[in-house]
């Protein structure tokens, strides 16, 4: 009996080391010949499709989804868009687990996302080091593009299309103090990097204007906020709330109400959603407008719709159009430059500065900043709900 | 005072759900000593039975029946819709792993749970569903209330405390006072000899389930008019029930409701007096000092064996 079974290892050992080096033997040949431009393209999305923050990534999943059919034929690359999921509740394994999965994945020569900025942070140096450039329509915590307090999350192989924190959190704080005239502000945070950041960017350009700030920090799977409400001042003019779910702005801004209280919520551009967060007289602030007033955006937004029947035109989707559209194009140079035949996914990584849009679907035309992995001259925009619900540019 | 009224009445809110939740895991675990982890799913699924018929009533803006009538009867429709469920998850997910080891019907139970919150995602999407109760009546249930001191109890809340309280009341009432109770507490002391004297052992558990079901169904009603729903609150709140029902001593139905208002004083006290960012930490702490110390939990029975 102990003989078979030691001849069953054997076996089995043998049929491993023999399929390794089959494999080593197929990937090296497969790095040698190159990865042809006429074979299908992976495009994984790593946006967070379950959990509370879903919405956002199935938002942006339809318009990568249409950025893909509509731009990748006219470039003349095959392209199959994936979806890979990372629940904001789970925190930094998903995204982990996927950076892992796709580095192994030799169709794969560039990434839509991370979304969140968690996510980045997680899993960038596991994309930096197999040479994949990962483009984020959404991540905005400063320190993934530039260096803050000696740390940098993000590595030079992340990109983000849509402006950082570092341009939100004082453009926010500012509004709060030349336009409301603040005394006492109230910061939310909900222990994850994306709130984080932008609360600690918005608190030091508070305190720096001497205005009060108070600060409370709420486990991201909070869903009742009664208990935060009741620690908010009676005399705070407005509690910035950084969440990435716009349903919990809603909720926090009622109990607001219920308990008396007059501050305003403040949120962020995770929580611009105005299917979800309407409560009148709140603040928003988002990298986008509302391209549906762009007029060159017009029959952009009218195919989406006929793609997309019934659904609102979002904030977050729009850039991730145009992440979509950046990697393909970066995709389409490389393969311009190695005559048809990728050598190497640093190839793709290299072109996507070279990138350049006209009629960008934010308005003007994209061009990255020299000085980081930003785009050039993005601003954030300030929006206030109004009674019907809408919201409407104030700043 | 203003804030240790306020933050009593937040505990309350939050204390009677997690009770409600707790119940379900306490009256299963006590007839079959089976962990339903499906069991915050099947309150998810609650959720959204109530946002489904509030729709079909025209919405919170419009409501087709008055506000005093749309409450109960969305609630009702959530525990009706939520005890069909609980029976068919019974019915396809456990009684055919009855005789099974134990951790068969735990990891078919983690599997009833994922395919829960997956199946309403598929079904339903994932942006958040929201009661809107703030414009019922023009926010009537929110601005409506008494006072204590200068701190307003709204309407809703007291109608999420009263509405869980007559739940465990009658609950208690049921399994303390009636024939089917008693046959419940047979079942949970003894299977087999309960079997042996003519109790329909299939019915109890069936009823069980119906029972623990639908008080997650009446929970989800009360959770989901507060704040908004997803496929993915299951998991959350199976945990704070979870967690309040083996507090208070799991498959005592005392015990779940102690447990559920322990979890919701010590969450609110926590956020309210030490520091919003404790309050799991403070929670689970108190869950692992109970598995240490006292791990039959707090009105639970001892497991004593003869050797």
């Amino acid at each position: 009996m102990k003989k078979g079974i030691s001849l069953l290892v054997v076996l089995v050992a043998t049929a491993v080391v023999a399929a390794s080096a089959q494999a080593n033997h197929q990937t090296s040949a497969s790095a040698a010949k190159g990865f042809s431009c006429k074979s299908t393209f992976t495009l994984p999305f790593v946006t967070p499709l379950t959990g509370g923050a879903a919405f956002l990534g199935q938002e942006q999943m339809s318009w990568a989804s249409y950025a893909v059919k509509t731009l990748a034929p006219k470039l003349g690359l095959k392209v199959k868009l994936v979806g890979g999921d990372t629940p904001v509740e789970q925190g930094a394994t998903p995204a982990q687990d996927l950076a892992q999965k796709y580095v192994g994945d030799k169709s794969v020569y560039a990434i839509l996302g991370p979304s969140t900025s968690g996510a980045v942070a997680a899993s960038s140096a596991t994309y930096f080091a197999a040479g994949i450039a990962h483009l984020s329509p959404s991540a905005t915590r400063t320190d993934l593009t530039k260096t803050v307090a000696g740390v940098k999350e993000g590595t030079p192989a992340f990109f983000r299309d849509v402006p950082g924190d570092y341009i939100q959190g004082p453009s926010d704080a500012n509004y709060m103090i030349k336009t409301l005239h603040v005394k006492k502000v109230v910061i939310m945070d909900f222990q994850e990097p994306y709130s984080l950041g932008l609360a600690d960017s918005v608190q030091s350009v508070l305190n720096a204007a001497g205005v009060t700030t108070i600060r409370l920090s709420a486990p991201n799977t909070t869903t009742d906020y009664s208990a935060f409400v009741t620690k908010v001042p009676s005399d705070a003019n407005i509690v910035f709330f950084p969440t990435q779910k716009p349903a919990d702005a809603q909720t926090f801004a009622q109990q607001l109400l219920e308990q008396g209280k007059q501050a305003k919520v403040f949120g962020g551009d995770g929580s611009n959603d105005s299917t979800q967060f309407k409560v009148p007289g709140s603040y928003v602030s988002n990298f986008a407008p509302d391209i549906t007033g762009i007029a060159a955006d017009k029959a952009l937004v009218a195919g989406w719709q006929k793609a997309n029947p019934g659904k609102p035109v979002g904030s977050f989707g729009p850039p991730s159009y145009g992440a979509a559209q950046i990697l393909l194009n970066a995709i389409h140079l490389a393969c311009v430059a190695d005559h048809g035949v990728l050598k190497s996914r640093r190839d793709v990584l290299r072109k996507v500065k070279q990138v350049s849009i006209k009629n960008w679907i934010l308005g003007g035309t994209f061009k990255w900043s020299t000085k980081s992995n930003d785009p050039l001259n993005a601003k954030f925009y300030i929006f206030q709900i109004q009674s019907d619900g809408s919201y409407k540019l104030v700043g | 005072m203003d804030t240790f009224i306020q933050l009593t009445i937040d505990a309350l809110t939050l204390g009677s759900v997690y009770a409600l939740i707790a119940l379900g895991y306490t009256l299963v675990y006590g007839v079959l000593k089976l962990l339903n982890f499906a069991h915050g799913d099947v309150f998810m699924v609650g959720t959204f039975i109530g946002y489904g018929v509030l729709q079909l009533l025209g919405g919170a803006e419009s409501p087709n029946v008055p506000v005093w009538a749309l409450i109960p009867i969305i609630t009702v429709a959530a525990m009706a819709g939520c005890a069909i469920l609980g029976v068919v998850i019974e019915r396809f997910a456990y009684r055919p792993l009855r005789d099974a080891p134990r951790i068969a019907p735990l990891i078919s139970a983690l599997g009833v749970s994922f395919f829960l919150a997956n199946s309403m995602q598929l079904l339903f999407g994932a942006t958040p569903r929201t009661y809107n109760a703030f414009d019922l009546g023009n926010g009537e249930l929110y601005f409506k209330g008494f006072d204590i001191g200068n701190v307003r109890v709204p309407l809703l809340r007291i109608i999420t405390i009263g509405s869980a309280f007559v739940l465990m009341i009658a609950l208690y009432l049921l399994v303390n006072k009636t024939r089917t109770g008693k046959a419940m507490r047979a079942t949970s002391y003894d299977r087999e000899a309960a079997a042996m004297m003519g109790i329909d052992i299939d019915k109890v558990i069936r009823f069980t389930f119906i029972l623990g079901s639908a008080l997650a169904g009446a929970a989800g009603v009360m959770f989901a008019l507060r704040v908004p729903t997803t496929a993915a609150i299951g998991f959350v709140a199976g945990l704070k029930g979870f967690t309040a029902a083996v507090i208070g001593g799991i498959g005592s139905i005392p015990g779940a409701m102690a447990g559920g208002l322990i979890l919701g004083f010590a969450e609110s006290y926590t956020q309210g007096y030490i520091s919003t960012k404790w309050s799991d930490l403070v929670v689970f702490s108190i869950l692992i000092a109970f598995m240490i110390f006292r791990p039959q939990g707090l009105l639970g029975r001892a497991d004593i064996r003869k050797v």
